[in-house]
């Protein structure tokens, strides 16, 4: 308690109100060059996930989410994306930023980021502003100044777009809350998908200081989810959970702010919202876009299975909205490391993407996505495909008859495309030709599906043949080899 | 008959109307656009309070409000032959309520060819609107002498009015946002309600180009006007700084290892660079 009081004051008292721009000089320039740089590896853009009007002064979030640029390399810009800092206390071996390496370090002033932030949005370069920093100073210290560039911009500027906020391994509980309370995503890096790559590659972050604050954010949401519609409680409170007092709880946060705000009255409210728009604000909005998280691929060991079923974990486990993964960039020689050579696994993330898609919106499983003799995925084909080849039995599925779910894990079939399929055989039966209009991809959908009975696949229906057929000029060979291979192992 | 109007959205209701109380209609065209055509019989159509009426109420009623909403939408667009492609939807809807059925329902016959150029082109209109609220950029301008431009409403709008650009710096503090477009379709009105409501303390004008007209809006209020005096707007003095900061940022977040300009080009169409600050290199300083 005594902890956070001391926080806000910090923080309160030491606003400069900049309403002028900060004179541009050439250290900005420097600055956003190298902590933008920092943060560019850092793959989790989306913007979506929360939905408002401006209250405030300026900004409003699209739940649907906006890309406002794209770089050379064909990736969505949405949000300012910057570390607060490059100045490391660590040495994860993987970062370019690590205590060890020997780059030029630098820290913005919050009220710099800020105002940078407004003038970029402004303009509409973008969503809104993606902070994440290394550790200097403490994980503590690090996440105070987080915290006050991002409470200069929600205050002083009364800006309502969206923020998603880094959390540094190891921060105070009641620092997490506050940051919870300005910000519309938290995300606390998993790095690597398990706890021995972890010791060898980022000694410095500990298993337990990452999912302490995974596990504050979930609680809170629930907490803040079954206040909400009361009778609920014991219902929707998970086993083990304590609503805690005292220890970074919403309830002391909000009171807090409450006290310092009416402190500071007149000069916050030259432009924003008053007290009780601030107090209603705050009442429900912890997080409210929720929480995700990031893992190498490639810097480390694991199989794909391990991976997945670690997203798989952390889908059930912290409610995450998303994990994301992000192909290793070697930065460095090191012997636990891949080499400097080695290009990205690019391919790998994407095949991992499209696991991950899997388990989110098609109800598949990692068990199911993978067996104990193929622990990874098959680059060739996507997992889908290679989920459906390999349980031929359920196939071909008739589209004028299956249910949504069965439609769904037809290959080349959408979420878009089954909506459509069930929206028009309410009132007329699917046509073959219509799929195409309907969005399916026939070239891949026509080997697991019929249409009024009909069969349209060109080829036997066979997990041999059938593969033959989707891999397409380049994989064809493979799969021919393939083919050659059963054959051998038929005469044998 | 071929019916010509004066391109309004009242016009093409009109020729609606025309089509089943006067004669089918074989064709229905801007009058400027217009080809003429010996073999085919035209016909000047002006639009007309009490048919427009008459067909919007109609196609409300029997088809679908939503349906309404929909042919404006599509109207927007640069669809060709949008007119017969509407006209189209909407003899499929009253034959389908005129058959007793619900003609709303006929937006879920996504499998057939009437329903899926409209479906088509309505989708393209909202794709384009959605990337401007990314793709728009505004500059931060001043206006010297505040006689230079007035805006006066003469579309739709939420609230009506006339503008001086000095009312618009009185509640911008110094400054107004000035963006350009030149859009496929003619978005500005679905624009507006996205961008008034995210600055709604920054009086801002989008101008689009291509059409002469633009969409004021200050203080959560908009109209759209015809316009052309953007370029009597000056930049303000950290203009620039900001717009180089911008372009920095942009080439720092690509990643070289992933270089993909046809990946780049597939969601931002060379066909907007010209008013992206970030591709300009007028000012790489
Ligand atoms: S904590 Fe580790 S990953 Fe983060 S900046 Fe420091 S060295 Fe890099």
């Amino acid at each position: 308690m005594l902890n956070i009081c001391f926080v806000w004051c910090r923080i309160l008292t030491n606003v400069r109100f900049l309403f002028v721009g900060v004179v541009m000089n050439d250290a900005v320039f420097r600055k956003l060059t190298l902590l933008g740089e920092g943060a560019k590896y850092d793959v989790s853009c989306s913007s979506s996930g929360t939905a408002r009007v401006n209250m405030g002064n300026i900004g409003s979030a699209s739940c649907a989410g906006i890309c406002h640029s794209w770089t050379a390399d064909g990736r969505c810009v949405s949000l300012l994306k910057v570390l607060l800092s490059n100045d490391c206390l660590y040495d994860c071996k993987y970062c370019v930023n690590r205590r060890s390496a020997n780059v030029e370090r630098c820290t913005f002033e919050p009220e710099e980021l800020a105002d940078l932030t407004i003038e970029f949005y402004k303009r509409n370069y973008i969503e809104g502003l993606f902070l994440s920093s290394a550790v200097f100073g403490s994980p503590d210290h690090t996440a105070e100044q987080m915290l006050r560039c991002l409470y200069i911009l929600r205050e002083v500027y009364g800006f309502y777009g969206y923020i998603h906020a880094k959390v540094i391994p190891g921060v105070s509980p009641e620092l997490l809350s506050a940051l919870g309370l300005v910000s519309d995503r938290l995300s606390v890096n998993i790095e690597l998908p398990s706890e021995k790559s972890l010791d060898l590659l980022a000694p410095q972050k500990k298993p337990k200081a990452i999912f302490a604050p995974m596990r504050q954010i979930t609680q809170t949401q629930t907490e803040q989810k079954t206040l909400k519609s009361a009778g609920n409680m014991a219902r929707l409170r998970p086993e083990g959970l304590n609503v805690s007092i005292g220890d970074g709880s919403l309830d002391d946060a909000r009171a807090l702010m409450a006290k310092n705000f009416s402190n500071i009255g007149n000069e916050v409210r030259v432009q924003t919202t008053s007290l009780p728009d601030i107090r209603r604000k705050y009442k429900e909005k912890f997080a409210p876009a929720g929480q995700t998280t990031q893992m190498i691929v490639g810097a480390s060991p694991e199989s794909d299975m391990q991976i997945i079923k670690m997203s798989e974990a952390l889908y059930r486990k912290f409610s995450m909205k998303r994990v994301y993964y992000s192909a290793y960039i070697p930065v460095t020689d090191a012997p636990e490391l891949p080499s400097r050579l080695a290009p990205p696994p690019l391919k790998r993330e994407h095949r991992l993407y499209q696991a991950d898609w899997l388990l989110r919106f098609y109800g598949y499983t990692a068990g199911e996505i993978f067996t104990d003799d193929e622990p990874n995925l098959d680059y060739d084909l996507d997992p889908k495909v290679i989920w459906a080849l390999r349980n031929l039995k359920y196939f071909p599925i008739e589209i004028n008859r299956a249910s949504e779910e069965e439609l769904l894990r037809i290959p080349g079939i959408g979420n878009v495309s089954v909506y459509r399929i069930m929206r028009q055989r309410k009132i007329a039966s699917v046509k073959y030709d219509d799929l195409k209009r309907m969005g399916v991809v026939l070239k891949r959908a026509k080997y697991f599906l019929t249409c009024s009975g009909k069969y349209f696949g060109n080829c036997g229906f066979d997990p041999v043949s059938i593969r033959a057929a989707l891999a397409g000029p380049e994989g064809a060979q493979l799969s021919l080899f393939d083919v050659r291979n059963s054959q051998n192992e038929l005469s044998l | 008959m071929n019916y010509l109007y004066d391109g309004s959205f009242e016009g093409f209701l009109t020729c609606v109307y025309e089509h089943y109380y006067t004669e089918r209609a074989d064709g229905i065209f801007p009058e400027g656009a217009y080809q003429l055509d010996m073999t085919v019989r035209a016909m000047s159509v002006l639009s007309d309070e009490v048919k427009v009426q008459k067909v919007s109420g109609a196609i409300v009623s029997k088809i679908s409000k939503y349906d309404m909403e929909r042919i404006y939408r599509v109207f927007r667009t640069n669809e060709p032959d949008k007119e017969m492609k509407l006209l189209r939807y909407i003899v499929l809807g009253f034959g389908v309520a005129r058959s007793g059925r619900n003609g709303g329902s006929i937006r879920l016959l996504h499998g057939n060819q009437t329903v899926l150029d409209v479906q088509k082109a309505e989708q393209r209109i909202g794709f384009e609107v959605h990337r401007l609220c990314g793709l728009i950029r505004f500059s931060a301008v001043r206006v010297d002498h505040p006689s230079q431009f007035v805006a006066t409403q003469s579309g739709s709008g939420n609230k009506g009015g006339v503008v001086e650009s000095g009312m618009m710096v009185a509640h911008g503090g110094n400054e107004i946002l000035y963006a350009r477009i030149d859009p496929d379709n003619d978005v500005l009105e679905f624009l507006a309600e996205h961008f008034s409501d995210r600055y709604k303390r920054n009086p801002f004008i989008i101008h689009d180009t291509k059409r002469g007209k633009a969409l004021v809006s200050f203080n959560r209020e908009w109209f759209i006007t015809d316009f052309s005096s953007g370029d009597l707007l000056v930049d303000t003095d950290s203009e620039q700084d900001y717009q180089r900061l911008w372009k920095l940022y942009h080439e720092i977040m690509a990643t070289k290892e992933r270089t993909n300009p046809k990946c780049q080009k597939n969601f931002m169409p060379v066909r907007y660079w010209k008013n992206l600050t970030e591709l300009q290199t007028f000012n790489l300083g």
